[in-house]
Formats: C-alpha cells, sequence, structure tokens
C-alpha cells in the first residue's frame, strides 16, 4: 500500500529533523492522505492520465500556436494559455473528486438529470454557431451541453441499473426507464443538431445495459430501430443533409461533388499523410499553418500524426488503449455494482470519443464534430473530463485490487 | 441481492473492453498504417502542392559583364502593387485607397473600384513600378494610416545600362524576365536564380481564405556572366559597321566578329541594323516605323514581327552566307596541305575558265585575265580561273573532307541559341565538278559567319580548330568565379607548316595584293576580301552581293582574327576591298594599339611616316623658320611678336614631308582657325594640294598609295570643322581597281 510507505518514509526523515520540517510533514500528511484514503488510489491510472494530459497538453499548443497567432492579433499563446489555466483547475478538481465517495453521486441522480434536460433545451435557444446549436455561452465563459449530458446519461444508468439489477431481464425495468431517459436525449440532440454526440450516448447506454443483464433480444430490438431510423433519414430524407453531405464527402474526399465541403477531411489526411513513419518533427507542421481549419480543435491527432509521424501515433493510441484498459479493470474490480457500473461508463465514454475522433479524422468514418480527449482545445470540456477520471480515482479506492 | 459485481457482469465488461481495445484501436492502426506508410507519399505530395503552388515572387536575375567586368545587363530592383480588397475592412477606406492609387498609377478610377469590390486577397493593379512611385505609396498609406489593403511585392526589371548595344549578341528579357534571346536566353538557367514563393491560404475552391496569413520563401539570385566581349573592342566594331552600312548604302545589316585565335573567344560580336534591349519590342529603324505605321491593320502586325524578328536575329550566327572569295584562304590551306600546290606553283588566267566541256565557264573579276601568275601572286589576284583550278586538283573527296575538318560541316557550338547549320550541294558531300568548282571560290554554299572566322582563326593558330565561346566565366552573386569555360580545341585541322605559309600569303596580300585596303603600318594585317554573288537569293533582275573581309593581325603572330560582311551593298562599290575592307581596317587601326600589340615598322613604313618636327618654341623667327625648312615643312608665321611662343604640330610629332608648320609669335593669334575643306573623292595629288593651301596637315592612310589608283575616302575631321591651322586630317584611301 502506497500510503502506508510514504507515511513511513516521511516518520524516517522528521524523525531527525523534527523541527524544521513540522510544517512539510503537515502537508505531506495532506497529500499523502489523497493517495491513501481508503485502500489508495490507482497509480498507473493516475499515471497514464497525466502524462496523456502533458503529451495533449503540448500538442495543443504545437498545433494552435498559428491559428493563435494569425488571427489573435500577433498572440501565439492564446488557446495554450486558456487550456493550461483549465488542465490546473482540472486536476485539482480530479484530485478533490478523487477523495469523495462516488456513491454520492447517486443521490444526486436526478438533479443531474434534470439539468442535463434543461441544459439541451436551453441550447437551442441560444445563437447558432456555425449553423449549430451546441455552445451555451455566458459572456466569454462557454461550453458544450452535451458535455453534460453523456454524464448525466452514464450515471443514471448506472444508478437504475443498479437499482433494478435483478429485474434487468423484464421490458418495465430492463428497458422502460431507460428509453424514457434516452429518447428525448436523442431528439433534442438531433434538434442541435449534434449527430456524434447521439453516436456516443447511444453506443454508451448500449454498453451500459448490456453489461447491466439486459436480454440481448431487446437490446438488439432497440438498437436496430435506432440504427435504421438513423440510417433511413440520413439515406433517405433530406432533414439531415447536413449528415448526408458528409457521408459523400467521406466516400470521395479528394473531389468532392459541389455543395459538399471536404476541406477539413482533405487537409486532415495530407497532414496524415505527411508524417510518414517518423513525422516532421514537434512544431513542424505544416497543415496547422491555417490549411487545417482550427487544427487545436476536433483534428488536432492529424497534426500530431504529421509531426511525430506513425511511431508517435501509435505511442499516443497505446497510452489510450492502456488508459481505457486500467479503467475497466479498476471498474471491474469496483467493490459494488454502481461503482463498476459508473466507472466502466466513464471509461467506455472516453475510449470511446479517442476511437470516433480519430476513425473520423482518419476518414475511416464520415465526418463529425468529435472532441479528442486531454487534446482537443476546450477548457471545460477538459475540466469536465479530468473530473471523470477524478470519479474514476474515486472508484479504484474500493477497487480490489493491487496498486502498488 | 449481493452489492458487488456478478460474473456476467464481469463477463460484458470484458466484451465490451475487448471490442474497444482489440478492435477499435487496431481498426485505428491499421487506419494510420495505410494513411502514412503506404499513402504517405502521394498525400505529402497533394499537400505540398497545395502548399506550394502560390504566389511566386521573382528572383533578382544574374548580370552580364564583359571581360573587364563592365555592366552590359542589370536587373534593377521594382515593385509590383498588389490590392487586396478582402482586407479592407470599411466601404470608406476602399474609397480612399481607390481614389490614392487611381491618381498615383494614372489608373482609372472605375476600375480599381471594380477590383476592390472583388473578396480577393491578391489582385496586381500595375507592375514594375520605379522606386520613387514606390515611395509615394508608402508615403501614401503612411498619411492614411492605412496598414492593410495594398501590398508591394518586389521585383526586378532588366535595363542595358549602354542600351543598343550588342544587343543581337546579348538580347533581351520579357516580361518575366525571361531570356528570350542571345545570351539571355542561352544561359537562361543560370542566369534566372530560383524563385522565391508567398504560400496564401486557400480553401477547397481555390479563393484565398481572408485570412491574414503568409509564409514567405525568399528567393535565390542568378549567377552573373563574364563575357569574354570587350565594351571597347564591341563599340569600335559596332561604330564602324554602322559607318560602313550607311557609307555603302547596305540594305540588309552589316556584322563583324572579332575572335582570339587561340582560345576562340569572341572579343566583339557586331551585329547592326539592331535594337534597343531595353525595348526590344520597338522597331528600332525609324523610317521602317513609319513605313510599317502606315500600312492597313492587318499587314501591319506581320509585318511588324517580320521586322522585329529581323533586328534580334543575330546575323552573325544564326544566318548562312557566301563566303565568296574569303574562302580562298581555305581552298589555299588544302592545296598546300595536300601538297598539290606550292607558292611557285604556276596558273595561267585567261579572264574565265569552263570546269567541264559543255558546261557553263566562270568568269574571273579580271576579265582581261591576270595572264601567267604564281601562286602568291594568284592569291593576290583573288583570281577565280587559278582557284578553280587548284580545286580540280584538290577534287572532290578531299575539298568535302577539308570542309568537314575546318568545322564547315557542323555547328561551332557558340554558347548562342540559334546557330544556323550550314547547307552544302549535298547533305553527304556529294558534288559534281561545277560545284567543286563553285566551292573552290567560295560560292554557292552557305556557312554561316561564325563558322569562318573560327576557320580563319584555325588558319592563324597554326592549325586549330577551336570552339568560339562568348562566355569566359560564371560568377556567382558575390563575384566568386562559379566555372571558368576553358579554351576548347576540337582538332588539328592543317599543320604548322601549312598554317604559316599561307599566313605569310595573305601578309603578302593585304601589303600589296587585292586587300591592301586593310594594310595598317606597323600592325603586319594579314588577310582575304571577298565579294559574293547571291545567286538565288537576290530580288528578280537585280545583282546583290555580299561584301566581306576577314583577316588578322600580327601576322608573325597572330592574336585577333576579324571577319567583316555587309549583306547587299547599293553604294558605289560592292567589292569586299572597297566595302568591307576599309572597315575592317578603321576598327582594327583602334582596336590592335588597344589591345596593346606592338607596331613595327618596315624601313619602307619607316619612310613614309615622314619627318618630325622640331622644337621651335623659343626661338627666333628666323631661327625657327630654318628648322622648319630643314625639316622640310612650310613654316606659316602667325602673329605680330618676335619669338615664337607655340607651334602646331606640337614638337616631335609625325608629318608627312612637305607638310605645315605653323608658328605663333603671340598669344591672340592663336585663336584663329581655318575651315576644314572636302577632302573626300580626290586623288592624292589633289589632297595634298588642297590641305597645303588651307594650312592643314594631312596623314595618308592606306597601303602602296600611289597617284594612278587611288581615291581618297575618309577624313578624320569632318568638311567645315574650325580648326586651328596645322592641324593633322587623316585621310584614308581605297583603291579604285576592281578587287574581289
Amino acid at each position: 500500500m502506497i500510503g502506508i510507505k510514504i507515511k513511513k518514509h516521511t516518520e524516517k526523515h522528521t524523525g531527525k529533523k523534527p523541527k524544521k520540517r513540522k510544517l512539510n510533514k503537515e502537508n505531506f500528511r495532506f497529500f499523502s492522505k489523497i493517495f491513501s484514503i481508503k485502500s489508495g488510489i490507482d497509480i498507473p491510472f493516475l499515471f497514464l492520465v497525466m502524462t496523456i494530459l502533458v503529451i495533449g497538453l503540448v500538442m495543443m499548443f504545437s498545433a494552435s500556436y498559428p491559428n493563435a497567432y494569425y488571427l489573435h492579433n500577433g498572440d501565439s499563446f492564446h488557446f495554450i494559455k486558456s487550456q493550461l489555466v483549465f488542465a490546473v483547475l482540472g486536476v485539482i478538481a480530479m484530485m478533490a473528486i478523487s477523495c469523495v465517495d462516488y456513491h454520492y453521486f447517486q443521490k444526486w441522480v436526478i438533479p443531474i438529470l434534470i439539468t442535463s434536460f434543461v441544459l439541451l433545451i436551453l441550447v437551442l435557444l441560444m445563437p447558432a454557431r456555425n449553423g449549430v446549436h451546441r455552445w451555451i455561452q455566458f459572456g466569454t465563459f462557454g461550453f458544450q451541453a452535451s458535455e453534460i449530458t453523456k454524464f448525466a446519461i452514464v450515471v443514471s444508468f448506472a444508478h437504475f441499473i443498479t437499482l433494478n439489477f435483478n429485474r434487468m431481464h423484464t421490458f418495465k425495468y430492463g428497458i422502460l426507464p431507460y428509453l424514457i431517459i434516452l429518447a428525448p436525449t436523442i431528439l433534442l440532440l438531433a434538434l442541435e443538431p449534434h449527430i456524434s454526440c447521439c453516436v456516443i450516448v447511444v453506443l454508451l447506454a448500449a454498453g451500459m445495459l448490456f453489461i447491466g443483464g439486459v436480454k440481448l433480444k431487446w437490446f438488439g430490438m432497440v438498437l436496430g430501430a435506432i440504427g435504421s431510423a438513423l440510417l433511413y433519414l440520413v439515406l433517405f430524407t433530406n432533414k439531415l443533409t447536413y449528415a448526408n453531405n458528409r457521408i459523400s464527402g467521406w466516400l470521395d474526399p479528394f473531389s468532392p461533388a459541389s455543395g459538399v465541403d471536404t476541406w477539413q477531411t482533405k487537409q486532415g489526411l495530407y497532414a496524415i499523410g505527411s508524417g510518414g513513419l517518423l513525422g516532421l518533427g514537434l512544431g513542424n507542421s505544416r497543415e496547422k499553418y491555417l490549411f487545417l481549419p482550427e487544427p487545436q480543435n476536433d483534428f488536432i491527432f492529424s497534426v500530431v500524426c504529421e509531426e511525430l509521424g506513425f511511431v508517435g501515433a501509435v505511442v499516443i493510441l497505446i497510452l489510450f488503449a492502456l488508459l481505457v484498459w486500467r479503467g475497466m479493470i479498476i471498474s471491474m474490480k469496483a467493490k459494488d455494482k454502481f461503482g463498476s457500473l459508473l466507472g466502466i461508463g466513464l471509461t467506455a465514454q472516453v475510449g470511446l470519443q479517442v476511437i470516433l475522433n480519430i476513425a473520423v479524422v482518419t476518414n475511416t468514418i464520415p465526418n463529425t464534430g468529435i472532441s479528442l480527449p486531454f487534446f482537443s482545445y476546450g477548457g471545460t470540456s477538459l475540466l469536465m473530463l479530468l473530473a471523470q477520471m477524478g470519479i474514476i480515482l474515486s472508484i479504484s479506492r474500493t477497487s480490489r485490487m493491487e496498486k502498488s | 441481492m449481493s452489492k458487488g459485481t456478478t460474473v456476467r457482469m464481469r463477463r460484458r465488461s470484458l466484451i465490451v473492453l475487448g471490442f474497444l481495445v482489440f478492435f477499435g484501436f487496431p481498426v485505428l492502426a491499421l487506419r494510420l498504417i495505410t494513411l502514412q506508410l503506404f499513402q504517405g507519399d502521394f498525400l505529402q505530395q497533394m499537400a505540398s502542392e497545395q502548399q506550394l503552388a502560390d504566389t511566386k515572387t521573382s528572383a533578382m536575375r544574374g548580370s552580364i559583364y564583359d571581360r573587364n567586368m563592365k555592366p552590359l545587363a542589370q536587373s534593377a530592383t521594382v515593385w509590383n502593387v498588389v490590392l487586396e480588397p478582402a482586407y479592407i475592412n470599411s466601404e470608406e477606406k476602399k474609397e480612399i485607397i481607390c481614389t490614392g492609387l487611381s491618381e498615383i498609377l494614372d489608373i482609372p478610377l472605375e476600375k480599381l473600384r471594380e477590383l476592390s469590390k472583388k473578396n480577393s486577397c491578391y489582385t496586381v493593379i500595375k507592375r514594375k513600378i520605379d522606386s520613387t512611385t514606390k515611395n509615394k505609396i508608402i508615403e501614401f498609406k503612411n498619411n492614411h494610416k492605412i496598414s492593410n489593403g495594398i501590398r508591394l511585392i518586389e521585383d526586378f526589371k532588366r535595363f542595358y545600362p549602354y542600351g543598343k548595344f550588342a544587343a543581337p549578341l546579348i538580347g533581351f528579357t520579357g516580361a518575366d524576365s525571361q531570356g528570350l534571346s542571345g545570351i539571355e536566353a542561352y544561359y537562361e538557367k543560370i542566369l534566372k536564380g530560383e524563385p522565391g514563393r508567398i504560400v496564401t491560404a486557400r480553401n477547397a475552391i481555390g479563393t484565398e481564405m481572408p485570412f491574414d496569413y503568409e509564409q514567405i520563401m525568399p528567393s535565390k539570385p542568378g549567377q552573373n556572366l563574364k563575357l569574354s566581349i570587350d565594351e571597347t573592342i564591341q563599340r569600335i566594331m559596332e561604330k564602324t559597321v554602322e559607318e560602313g552600312i550607311i557609307n555603302n548604302q547596305v540594305k540588309n545589316r552589316g556584322a563583324a566578329i572579332a575572335m582570339d585565335v587561340k582560345t576562340g573567344e569572341i572579343l566583339g560580336m557586331a551585329v547592326k541594323g539592331d535594337f534597343d534591349p531595353n525595348e526590344p519590342f520597338k522597331i528600332a529603324d525609324p523610317e521602317e516605323e513609319a513605313r510599317i505605321e502606315k500600312l492597313p491593320e492587318e499587314q501591319k502586325a506581320k509585318e511588324k514581327s517580320e521586322a522585329l524578328s529581323k533586328q534580334w536575329r543575330n546575323k552573325a550566327v544564326s544566318d548562312t552566307y557566301y563566303p565568296g572569295s574569303v574562302f580562298k584562304m581555305v581552298t589555299a590551306s588544302m592545296g598546300l596541305e595536300l601538297d598539290v600546290v606550292n607558292e611557285q606553283s604556276t596558273f595561267t588566267c585567261n579572264g574565265s575558265i569552263q570546269p567541264v566541256k559543255g558546261a557553263q565557264t566562270i568568269s574571273c573579276h579580271e576579265t582581261r585575265g591576270h595572264g601567267t601568275q604564281n601562286f602568291v601572286e594568284s592569291l593576290c589576284h583573288s583570281c577565280n580561273p587559278a582557284f578553280i583550278m587548284l580545286g580540280q586538283r584538290i577534287g572532290v573527296e578531299n575539298f568535302f573532307n577539308f570542309y568537314k575538318l575546318f568545322g564547315f560541316h557542323n555547328k561551332t557550338d557558340i554558347d548562342l541559341p540559334g546557330e544556323s547549320n550550314d547547307i552544302f550541294f549535298n547533305k553527304d558531300g556529294k558534288m559534281n565538278l561545277t560545284d567543286l568548282a563553285v566551292a573552290s571560290i567560295g560560292q554557292n554554299f552557305g556557312i554561316t559567319p561564325i563558322q569562318m572566322i573560327t576557320a580563319a582563326a584555325t588558319i592563324a593558330n597554326g592549325g586549330n580548330l577551336v570552339q568560339p565561346h562568348v562566355v569566359k566565366e560564371i560568377l556567382d552573386e558575390n563575384g566568386n568565379i562559379v566555372k571558368t569555360i576553358d579554351p576548347v580545341i576540337k582538332r588539328k585541322v592543317i599543320s604548322e607548316k601549312t598554317s604559316r605559309r599561307v599566313i605569310d600569303m595573305l601578309h603578302k596580300n593585304a601589303t600589296d595584293g587585292a586587300a591592301r585596303n586593310a594594310y595598317i603600318p606597323g600592325y603586319r594585317v594579314a588577310g582575304k576580301t571577298g565579294t559574293a554573288e547571291k545567286i538565288g537569293l537576290s530580288e528578280p533582275g537585280q545583282k546583290d552581293y555580299i561584301s566581306s573581309f576577314c583577316g588578322f593581325a600580327p601576322a608573325d603572330d597572330p592574336k585577333i582574327v576579324m571577319l567583316v560582311f555587309f549583306d547587299t551593298p547599293k553604294g558605289k562599290n560592292y567589292y569586299g576591298s572597297a566595302v568591307a575592307a576599309p572597315v575592317f581596317t578603321k576598327a582594327m587601326q583602334d582596336i590592335l594599339p588597344y589591345m596593346g600589340i606592338e607596331k613595327i615598322y618596315t624601313e619602307q613604313e619607316r619612310e613614309k611616316l615622314g619627318n618630325k618636327t622640331p622644337n621651335t618654341i623659343g626661338k627666333s623667327i628666323g631661327e625657327a623658320k630654318n628648322m622648319a625648312v630643314k625639316a622640310e615643312l612650310k613654316p606659316v608665321v602667325i602673329g605680330s611678336g618676335e619669338t615664337v611662343l607655340s607651334q602646331i604640330p606640337s614638337p616631335s610629332e609625325q608629318v608627312v614631308q612637305g607638310g605645315t608648320i605653323v608658328l605663333y609669335t603671340d598669344n591672340e593669334s592663336k585663336s584663329k582657325t581655318v575651315k576644314v575643306p572636302k577632302l573626300t573623292g580626290l586623288s592624292l595629288f589633289e589632297v595634298n594640294k588642297t590641305s597645303h593651301a588651307a594650312n592643314l596637315n594631312v596623314k595618308l592612310s592606306g597601303q602602296n598609295l600611289t597617284e594612278s589608283n587611288v581615291l581618297s575616302s575618309t577624313q578624320s575631321i569632318p568638311e567645315g570643322t574650325e580648326v586651328p591651322p596645322g592641324t593633322s586630317i587623316t585621310v584614308g584611301f581605297i583603291h579604285k581597281d576592281r578587287i574581289t
């Protein structure tokens, strides 16, 4: 147990120089407490989070500074400054939340759900950005409503599945409550429109219900119904021309039909291809010089590929895979069902976002707006993400696993 | 109901985990392998194309210098004015900018307003403005606090400091500073440098994005050329050729080439009927321009382009001509090398010859015939029948072999564009005996002047065929030598002995043979005249000629060879001896001393140089008069003083016997002048008489001046000029007799 080890270590030191080190000793105790509450947090998971966060910040700075320089009056640090502030706040939040008993969230499931719906309605009233209503803006401070939604879905599903665990095979307890939560959420998200978030929410919900023990037939039926409805909308109606164009642009990004803008996809592919095996070197991306629109956002991974090459990109993929792996292991070994489901939901959310984001950037799936966790620019999003990592760390304190 | 996880939950969790980690991530890795490792090159190329296919900025073009680093062609910085309406944020500002630029650049306001409406980030509105105009724009920008919307992009303009000088040789450049003719075109790759780039962001539909993004990649300046051309020699040649064209009413331009006989370096290449490379698209001849201006529209364009291509054409390299009798120096070399003739061989000329039975007879310019003459005399007479007989001794096969050896059947590979091939009777050298006969006297086959002078250099330098070239060194932007062009000797054509024998014959020819109009005292000139009939090339019913002279000096160790030719002279004379030789002489008279070639006079020459004037300054009038008479000079006393204060000519100057010496006895009288009389078109006697009467001295130029056969043709000070008495005027003479 790491906490105990540290304690012993400090006692040794303070024994020699008790007066001078008294304050430090207290400080140290406070910090070591954070690590050692209950059975202590999972250090490998924390290490992975911090590593990815640091790499993400470095790459965000690299990708963002031309845009910052040219579009923000020569201030190359425009984006990284705010991102760093949120990263620091996020890490503090993560460590604080890791000390909180995650069961606390069970009491707040209903308020969280209501907040999510209120925000999803409120966001539709907000002025559109790039033709979509995704952002809730208060002065300079703004965030995407869907960030709360994703969390709300995970927490509420974990809670309700835990409550009705033994009745999950029935329609009334296994399907209906979730449909009641999911259907309006999807409808509201589709109105924004925010297809990528719909996809993530649906996949998260499906995954959690699957683990929660829903009979496979229900699971298949509902998923199939939603899938075919989406397919119908995309292929046979004009309602989602927005998405429809993206699909045709996906199939042929280099010579798109008129009216289909594949600029971003194309530039992303150029950047990835330009990287080759070893990349152009950190800071040397050419595509980020305004060829790639907003390289600090969704398409940041193409800049990573361009600068760090295939080798660097694969290292980052492996780090993400390890993070997902470790998060899942922590959750599977959680001491109760709620912790397990909550942890799996939060971990899967990160994993899904990474996979979908990189799939978009590499044009494996049609272009849709998904940010890359820890990398993409967005302060509140990063803060939220780190807070969620804090929840996983909190779960890890009760988890039955080796933490050395 | 336990709180903990169930086995099924964990199993299903593992499935989800497996899906993410073992399906999701590997798929992405595979995608990256495809994109980065397999399609990487393709994607990178596409990226580069879009990233780099933007605005090019010009590179500073390299300069062209003569052999003494005098600049002949240079590039100066100018600016292109670019309007960027997309960056101008208010209509008000747009209007200020349009009005201001319209005034400064003299562009209609309406046009600018129209351009400013487009949402463009790059519209060139005026090209190549000078620094004065550029400063006006900068001042305008400062006055109105304009930071965006107008951009000045550096460009370069070619200019030729000497204007109409060596233009067909140097060539000129087009609007984008690309070499279009001459050295400018031939050395385009070296001169042009690497253009720089300004990368501007663009979106998918190809218009510029309204982002203030650009990346400037600086251009790399071109390298400089140092020519073998000597500006002084070139200038002398251009002046004399131009005079020759005017004096002889030459219809189809004239040219001269001067070459270092040993290295093949071209020292000068004057092609007149040329143009100003600063304004290459203007017809340089004002009469021709006026004539074309009057033509109907459709004809005008055609005639204009013809006139332009004519003035640009380097006649010395790109056109063939008939060498005429100049070629006899080559025929003579063949004969001596093959040992089918020697100096003592005799030829009998009856005024004409029939090369083959039944063929057309070919006449000699001396219709009465030269009678029996030895080979040296035959050359000095430029006797056609003698050389036709020599050609028959040489034979078709040998003739063509030597023709090839002398380099007439290949290009000389001079570093100039558009070199023409020869036009021989048959590509494979087959010719009948009539062809051989006319070929022996340089008729009816076309070679380029550069081929002829290269062959003459071969004879002059001991028998080595050199490759002519105009560029001596390639220099980088800081003047360091990047490459030196070394002389190339292609092959040995004739023996040193043959070379020496031909030179001696040609020296004799230029001393008292047909080429004596090329005689320059002290400089041992050797040469051969040529008058070719433009058979088949003249206007119907006309007999047109090409008059040429090719000679070198000094004969004992030739350094420089020069070929002068005039296409279609329409003046009193058309003979090479009368048209081209005096031009050669006039140019060489200045060039040889400039090159520092030592004068060596023969006894005979020294005599003719006349006496040196005595120094009479400070002497009494009587004493001074005695000294003058002693020196066989006519004393003329001006002034009322007792002693001589100054004299013209000054002491120790060469004056012809019987010349005038003017003795001034006071300073006031010095301002007295006399009017120079007309001294051309006169006999030797008349020239002496007229100048004597006017109290002027003459210096005679020309060889073997005897009263009977010479006529004065030039005078160094024009008729009517006021000069002090006693001034020396050089009068040039030409021989009246008709010798080709």
